[in-house]
Formats: C-alpha cells, structure tokens, sequence
C-alpha cells in the first residue's frame, strides 16, 4: 500500500490547534499515508464571506473555516478530501461544521468527514474515519466493483461477533457468525464454519478481504489481500445486498459498540459520521435488554414488534441510565414488550439524535448490522423518520460480504 | 515600566504602541514563543498538547469547548501577570490565538475584573478617529508612568 | 535560561515615505552580524540574541520613527511547523490579521505625528442607531 500516492486531505478546523488535538490529527493522516493541508484562499474573501457564505459567525476562525471549504469548492484548493473538525460543545462551530459540510458535499465530489473533538481525542479514536475518507479518494475504482467474481472471503472481526462468509460468482456459499472472544481463534472459527458450508479448502480461496476492529490483526493472519475500515465496506456491502448499487443511499448499521451513519452515493460513501457518545445507543445496550427481560437476543426483536415503546419512559443516552430505567419500569410492572420496543425505540433515538444530524437522510434507508435482524430496530427507526426501512437479506453479514465483494478486485484475471 | 495586556493580544500596532511609550507588552506572540521552544514537548505546531485544556480549568469550567481552555492556559496567566490593560472594542477581524469570540469574551471579562487601570477604546474607523485612538492610548500609557513615579 | 541564548524574532513593518525596507535591511547589516533578517510581504523579520535583536530594532525606528512598527513574533522564520510550503498551501493564521493592521499603519502614523505636535484630537460624535419612534415616523412620513 505504500506505492500508493500520498491523499491530500484539507483540514478546515476551527480550535483544533488550542486544544492540544493537532498533533493527533496529524500523526493520523499520516498514518494512512495522506497529508494535511490548509486551503490556500482569497484573502480577499475573508472581509465578505460570512454575508457570501452566509453566517456571520462572530469566531473569525470559522469564517476562516468558511473561506477554505470555498476554496476548495471552487478548486483554488487541490484536495483528495476534507476533514472539518471543531471543539465539541462550541454551538457557534457546530453550525458552521455542519453547513460547511453540507456545501462541500452539495458542491463538489470530494469525500467530507465531520468530527468535534476534546482535549481528549486521540488519533486511534479518528483511525477508522480517516481511513476511510482515504480510501474513498484513493480507491475509487476498487469501490465501483458491483459484482463478486471468483472464490472470495470476508471476514468481519467485530467488537461483539465474527462474522465470515464465503462467495463465489456473485453468491454468497457458505457463512459463519461467533461471538468475538480471541480475535484470531474467533475468526478462524467463523472462517472455518462458513468453509464448511460452502464445502470449499482454505487453500482454493483466491482473496480474502478483513474488516471490522479485528482487521489488521485477522489480515495479517490469513494473509488478506484487503484490509480494509467498515465504512467503505459496510457501505458496498449494504447496497450490494439491497440491491441498490446506482444512486442514492442511506445506510445504518447499529454495530455492537459502535453505530455508522452514511450517506452513499453509487456504492461510494459521501458523508459519514461514527461513533456516538455512549454504547447505549448501540446492540450492546439492546442485548443487556435481553439478557435482563431473560430472552435470548435473537428473540428481542418479537417480542418488542408486540409491544408499546410509549408506555415505558427510556433514555439510553447513557447505557447506565438506559439500564436503570430498564430495571425501575420492571419493578413498576412494566410488561417486558413494552420494555423490549422502549428499548429498541431509545437506540434508534440516540441513532436519530446524535448521527443522522451529521449526514443528509435519502432514500432507500438501509439498516444493516446484528441489531436490524431485532424486528423491533426497523420498526421503530420507520416510525421515528416516517420512511420505509430496508432490511436486506443477511444484514448482519454485511461487513463480510463487502470484505469478500471488495477483496474479489484482487482476483487474477 | 508597566506591564500591559493588550487586547487584541496578538496586535502589532498596541504592541508597538506599548513599547514605543516605554512600557512591556503582554502579547501573545512572547507566549507561544515559550512553548514552541520546549524542548521535548512535541505537539506541532503550537505545542499546545491535552495539558493545556486542563490548565485552562482554571478559568473555565469543564464544559467550555476545548479549544477555549487550551487558550486560555496562555491567555489567563497573561492576565493575571497583567498591571494595566489596553481593550480595543470592535477590532477588525483576527485570526489564530484571537479566532474564537468565545475565548475573546471570557478574556475581556477577566481583564475588566481585574483592579487595574484599563483603557477601553474604540477601533478607528476613519483617520480623525485613528488621531483619537493614538492620543487617547498615548495619554494613557503616559498615565501609567506619571502613577508609578507618584 | 541564560540570556545570551534567548534568541527572538521580530517583525518590522516599515510604513513609510521615506525609508523602503530595501534601507532597513541594509541598516542591519552594516550593524550587527550575529543577526538574520528575512523579507516577508509586510515587513522585516529579525532574528538574533535579545540584546542585539533590540539594539538593532532601535536603530531601525530610529529611521522613521512614527512610521516603523515592531512586534515580537512567536514562531522563528521558516519554522516547519509554520512554514507555508512545508504545510501545504494557506497562510498561518496571523497572516490574515497582520494584513489587516498593516493597512492601518498610514494612519496610526500620522496620528503619532500629530500627537509629537501636541494637536488634540478633533472631537468626534458618533452616530447612535435611531430611536424606533423616530424610525416609525420616517416610515409614517414615507407611506
């Protein structure tokens, strides 16, 4: 990978030298073999860009923040992608970040990430985000792929499952799915479940893809020939399932830690946000659900579709609070269905709140990850956004499928 | 010889004027000259790392933004060294150590509620109000001199 | 830290009519060798132990003294971690506010002319926004 050309990446940012999180921000970028630049601009544009921008925001450095995206909207900046990145809880910055990141995308092809950070952000917490924002600068052809060739795998080292599959010409022949306990023993187990049903050799595999937390560590095992951050490949992965490869496209995916939002244009994301403030918005939080309810995981999602989220008072902000209010409405009789959809109801309420603000919602809506196979999940984010949701076939093995999709590029011939 | 925060702290031309009228400046510039010398310290390009967002605890709360904190570690400590203060209202736009109006605000109310003497005084807006400016900043340094000798 | 070792840089910025900065720079080095000046777009910087950094800013004012400006700057020129090619494309950010008071040098200059002839300053109203009775009537009369 390193033969590849160096991405340039602007950097429009507004604290990020005062609060002790540039240096971070720069050992990232290079790690992934990309530079940051600052957007030369019009001087002259300074005076009059918060009345041609818009907001006449009072920090003038977010108007400088405004310039740059001009700049590099009108091309005066060569950039591969854009990192615009703020001091978390500044509402003047998270005006101008989101709007700012909105105009780069409505006016340009170049691949935005958006990101507030404290004093306490580190560049393994933005790892993933930018090297996806890379990826999608550099690795365009190898995203357009639309079709799976010869005999490929994927695997998908989650923080709560492996996931594995095995394709071959466009079909999907064997999978495997495990609880994430030793990273390598993990996958090697849903490697060799999902050979075993596909009744195929480790050694016939032509390309193996990775992705997931587990990826560098389970690629360098199996030797995979991809290795590549979920965004880029749960976003190939849930169209390519969907069916929905051309256009326009919203894809969610409710991991067990961690959620993704991204907004996908022709199987190439454009926007995308990760993370969330607490796992209380994430799977983890629906199976503590279902643990407490004494269900098993996979029988959550019915008995929450039977159930009333409004009668049950649920904020999983925090997953300690999630919890405690959980535990408070058993004891004050609440019905476990009620409890089950309140619970589905409260994540994809912090998905709502903290994610879908930071990407623009077009439709077909496509969940993915563990947590859409919970019929209480779909559900509930179909009623809040008032749109249909798609669930594709094998959702849950996305991060897979994209792997084995993706790493099908890397197949001779 | 006084020493006399200006705001915007990042000006040349209070800088001078502070200098020019036999006192020292309290500028910013000093500051960061500090700390991008460190020897040791790596945190390119200011060498403001996640220390210093702790050390502006100080002066703000936990919830202010990081980046207000990490300027004011710089900025506070300027202000309590501070003997006198020159405030230019509704300066021309600045950039960098002055780019947040949040960090500007709480630098202002610092300043002001320090018993000091301090000189508010309005941007020039044309060349009648720039001879006022100089005059009313010139007396003022002046001032400074006359109440150290008394 | 020991005083000879302190090394500073300082910007000056010549406003003047007759001194270009062509002058200035040739001024430095007929005085000082242990001193290294860089031409930027708005002024001169110098750089040098303290003591000389000063004695020579000193005798650069001394030029045009109401029309040379000095301040102290943080980074050193050329520093890496400033230097516009090393960091790809803009400007630091205190470019931007350093143009900004560069265009006000004529003035402030002028002002300290005046100020060393002991003319005061002429007396200045400005405006207040109108009262909103006064604006309904200007709207009333208008109708």
């Amino acid at each position: 990978m390193s033969t590849e050309k160096q991405v340039k990446v602007a950097l429009v940012s507004c604290g990020s030298e005062y609060a002790g999180v540039q240096g971070e921000l720069e050992k990232v970028t290079s790690s992934v073999n990309a530079k940051l630049v600052f957007p030369e601009i019009d001087i002259a544009s300074l005076d009059t860009i918060g009345r041609d921008f818009g907001i006449e925001a009072a920090s003038p450095d977010l108007r400088l923040m405004m310039a740059r995206a001009q700049a590099v909207v009108e091309g005066i900046a060569d950039v591969d992608g854009v990192f615009i990145t703020s001091c978390f809880r500044c509402a003047e910055a998270a005006i101008v970040r989101n709007e700012v990141r909105r105009y780069i995308n409505k006016h340009s092809n170049i691949p935005v990430i958006s990101y507030s950070f404290t004093e306490r952000t580190t560049a393994a917490t933005l790892m993933t985000r930018m090297e996806a924002l890379t990826t999608i600068a550099r690795r365009k052809h190898l995203l357009a792929r639309e079709k799976q060739t010869g005999l490929t795998a994927g695997i998908d080292s989650g923080s709560t499952t492996t996931k594995a599959v095995i394709m071959r010409d466009d079909k999907i022949i064997g999978q495997g799915w495990v609880p994430t306990i030793k990273v390598i023993d993990s996958a090697t187990e849903a490697f060799n479940r999902a050979l075993e049903e596909a009744g195929v050799k480790a050694e016939d595999i032509q390309a193996i893809g990775t992705t997931g937390y587990g990826r560098f560590l389970v690629g360098e095992h199996f030797k995979a020939q991809l290795v590549q951050e979920e965004i880029t490949v749960n976003s190939k992965g849930a169209v390519y399932l969907a069916n929905k490869q051309k256009g326009s496209a919203t894809v969610i995916d409710i991991g067990g830690m961690d959620n993704k939002a991204i907004s996908v244009e022709d199987g190439i994301p454009g926007m995308f946000t990760m993370g969330g403030i607490c796992a209380g918005a994430s799977g983890r939080f629906l199976d503590m659900t279902a643990k407490r309810l004494g269900v098993d995981i996979t029988e959550l999602g019915a008995l929450a579709v039977k159930g009333m989220q409004e009668k049950v008072d649920m904020n999983s902000y925090c997953i300690v609070f999630g919890i405690q209010s959980l535990v408070n409405s058993l004891a004050k009789g609440s019905r476990p269905e009620d409890v089950a959809a309140a619970a589905c109801h409260s994540v994809v309420e912090q998905i709502f709140e903290q994610q879908l603000q930071e990407v623009d919602v077009k439709e077909p809506l496509i969940l993915v990850g563990g947590s859409s196979l919970i019929e209480g999940v779909p559900k509930a984010l179909s009623s809040l956004l008032k749109i249909d949701v798609l669930v594709p076939p094998n959702s849950h093995l996305i991060g897979a499928v994209g792997s084995a999709l993706l790493a099908s590029g890397f197949v001779e011939g | 010889m006084a020493k006399v925060i200006i705001y915007p702290i990042n000006s040349l031309i209070l800088s001078d004027l502070v200098e020019r009228f036999g006192h020292k400046p309290l500028a910013m510039m000093e500051k960061i000259k500090e700390k991008v010398n460190t020897v040791g310290v790596d945190s390119p390009p200011l060498n403001i790392t996640a220390e210093e967002p702790k050390m502006g605890l100080k002066y703000a709360a936990v919830e202010v933004p990081a980046g207000v904190r990490g300027r004011m570690a710089i900025v506070g400590p300027m202000i309590d060294e501070a003997e006198a203060a020159i405030i230019v209202n509704e300066a021309s736009m600045a950039f960098g150590c002055m780019g947040c109006a949040r960090t500007n605000e709480l630098t202002k109310y610092l300043i002001r509620q320090k018993e000091i003497p301090i000189l508010e005084v309005e941007y020039p807006r044309s060349e009648e109000e720039g001879k006022e400016f100089v005059y009313k900043i010139a007396e003022f340094l002046r001032s400074l001199s006359t109440e150290e000798r008394s | 830290m020991n005083n000879e070792e302190d090394v500073i840089t300082k910007i000056v910025v010549i406003s003047s009519d007759s001194v270009l900065p062509i002058d200035a720079a040739m001024k430095v080095y007929e005085s000082e060798t242990s001193i290294t000046i860089k031409e930027t777009c708005f002024g001169t910087m110098v750089t040098g132990p303290r003591t000389a950094v000063d004695r020579v800013v000193d005798e650069l004012r001394a030029m045009d003294r109401n029309h040379i400006f000095v301040k102290e700057r943080g980074f050193h020129p050329g520093d890496e971690r400033r230097c516009r090619s090393v960091r790809g494309g803009g400007p630091r950010p205190g470019f931007h506010y350093l143009r900004e008071e560069v265009q006000m040098l004529p003035m402030i200059g002028k002002a300290l002319d005046a100020y060393d002839k002991h003319v005061p300053p002429a007396e200045i109203h400005r405006a207040e926004k109108i009262e909103v009775k006064k604006l309904k009537e200007i709207i009333e009369s208008n109708l």
